[in-house]
């Protein structure tokens, strides 16, 4: 059993290190965002002298703060929902029609994803220049928030509309059911986690994207990310970078956290039966 | 097909694929229009190969072009070393591997701004790195570890980054090689590196050139780990993009936009050659 023994020696040894790499990052960032400004931490404290909520109140009260949680948590489901509706179409198509060049069409859904990001942004903003259309920065990212990560949902789509299964279709239409009927009893539950996985995944992409909000957003639209780069940057205060950095990662842990669930229980669900 | 099933498909591809097309299109297109003298924000439009003869000549793009693959090559080749053993290791479920697949994970939630700030933190000047390695006695005095000249930083904030991405793609393509296949080579007297060589690398090389070339792709493009961890004295293509455009320098942003897409291209494509050979030729 030696190399049950060499599992666990890794196991605690792999452990332990991932542990410190993630314990000790996210403890000093908690530490920081706990700093009192009475008294600054300095290097010879093992922890900060006096803590208080006083960052977290500051922050809150006397930042762009809410207006980027406001922007990012608007901003987020609009585009979640208009890249489901926008890529339903589609999704049906590459899952439940068979044409030639299908394979193709599938590999060009995922070029927003190839070309980088600061590309797409810059030249999308240079054309809303060339249309004048760049003053409404919320529907321009929006549009374009939908649309670069609109691949996400065609990819999870085109999967749940294969797993529909065509016997329940034709038993549906055989029993006399109406499009909508059959729509209802034979597509929407077996496509019901994969709009949930879509939703979630075009949400959490939406709510950490940088590169669009930064740079067709800038200067005025601040979202999450993009108030965290200007704390990090030429108004680097450390305290206050701590707090919005927990601001942008805890919900997002938990939505992942729901997703890995999601993901987990479409598939026994939809695999089951012959098919 | 009939006329009208092409119709009905057409119909349906074109608010999603259609629009993914026309939009990362049109992006595209103007960026190669814009680095040839068109489509002027300010002055007038004409063809004009100006904009790609200054930025040639300029040393800031040259060495921002090297960097960049520099930064990209070696974080994409980090991030599959790391992940390679880890798969293999992961590829039979036993006590406790589910738990370290999610603390591999892990870094796949949190947002590359607040790993770059997470990181600063801890190599500060009086960060808590500096401090042991003062505490132990290793080091007399602090030393500046953010922004070094060698971006040694971005590449560990991309490999920390990227390898549980690599590792999500190795694991797939590592657990779908039968038991069979595995325990035929060990018969045939096979040690665990022949094993490797010749039955996992072979039967994986095509989920490792994906890991490398999105990998590659991002690393090569990358602006906020080098904004914040990397060094001074350099730029990265994205970040000297957006410092032309910010200065309205439409032109020279889109000869440096279209630099980096060329070399993201041929960069993977090279990339992809090179893994092949390397995994597949030792097979003959």
């Amino acid at each position: 059993m030696s190399a049950q023994r060499l599992n666990q020696i890794l196991l605690v040894l792999l452990v332990s290190l991932t542990a410190i790499w993630l314990i000790v990052p996210f403890s000093m960032a908690i530490l920081w965002s706990l700093v009192d400004p009475a008294e600054p931490w300095t290097a010879d404290k093992l922890v900060p002298p006096v803590m208080s909520f006083y960052r977290w109140q500051d922050m809150w009260e006397n930042s762009s703060l809410q207006t980027a949680l406001v922007n990012s948590y608007l901003l987020a489901p609009s585009a979640a929902i208009a890249a489901l509706a926008l890529a339903m179409p589609t999704a049906f198509a590459l899952g439940r029609i068979r044409f030639p060049g299908r394979e193709v069409c599938k590999i060009l859904a995922l070029l927003p994803l190839i070309v980088p990001p600061f590309v797409t942004s810059i030249f999308f903003t240079s054309m809303l220049y060339q249309l004048g259309l760049h003053t409404w920065r919320f529907g321009a990212i929006l549009f374009a928030h939908a649309i670069v990560f609109m691949p996400y949902a065609i990819r999870i789509m085109t999967v749940s509309f294969e797993q529909v299964r065509s016997d329940h279709i034709d038993a549906a239409r055989d029993l006399g059911a109406s499009a909508w009927a059959r729509w209802k009893v034979a597509y929407l539950p077996a496509l019901k986690p994969g709009i949930f996985a879509s939703l979630l995944i075009v949400f959490i992409q939406s709510i950490e994207e940088f590169a669009l909000a930064f740079i067709v957003g800038s200067p005025d639209f601040t979202t999450i990310p993009t108030l965290l780069y200007g704390t990090l940057g030429q108004d680097f205060v450390r305290p206050n970078a701590a707090v919005l950095s927990l601001i942008l990662v805890v919900p997002n842990v938990i939505l992942m956290l729901i997703l890995e669930r999601l993901l987990k229980s479409a598939n026994p669900a939809l695999s089951s039966g012959k098919g | 097909m009939t006329l009208r099933k092409w119709l009905l498909v057409l119909s349906l591809l074109t608010p999603g694929i259609g629009l993914i097309v026309a939009f990362i299109g049109v992006a595209v297109y103007i960026a190669a229009a814009q680095s040839f003298g068109y489509y002027n924000l300010a002055g007038e439009s004409s063809f004009s190969l100006e904009f790609w003869d200054r930025m040639l000549d300029r040393k800031v793009f040259s060495r921002a072009v090297m960097y960049s693959i520099y930064i990209g090559v070696i974080s994409a080749f980090l991030s599959v070393a790391f992940a390679y053993p880890l798969a293999i290791w992961l590829r039979k479920p036993f006590p406790g591997s589910l738990a370290i697949g999610a603390m591999l994970k892990a870094p796949l939630l949190v947002h590359g701004l607040v790993v770059a700030f997470l990181f600063i933190n801890v190599i500060s000047y009086h960060g808590i790195l500096n401090q042991l390695l003062q505490g132990i006695g290793l080091w007399d005095e602090p030393h500046r570890l953010q922004n070094d000249r060698n971006a040694i930083g971005v590449l560990i904030l991309q490999t920390w980054k990227n390898m549980p991405f690599a590792l999500l793609l190795l694991t797939g393509a590592v657990q779908s090689i039968s038991d069979d296949v595995l325990n035929a080579a060990r018969d045939l007297g096979a040690g665990s590196f022949d094993r490797f060589r010749k039955v996992i690398a072979p039967l994986t090389v095509s989920a490792m050139q994906a890991a490398l070339i999105i990998i590659f792709i991002g690393a090569l493009a990358d602006f906020s780990f080098q904004v914040i961890a990397g060094p001074t004295n350099r730029q990265s293509l994205s970040q000297l993009m957006v410092f032309f455009k910010d200065g309205g320098r439409w032109n020279d942003a889109a000869v440096v936009g279209v630099s980096l897409m060329i070399i993201a291209i041929a960069g993977s494509a090279l990339l992809a050659a090179v893994s092949r050979i390397v995994m597949r030729g030792r097979i003959a």
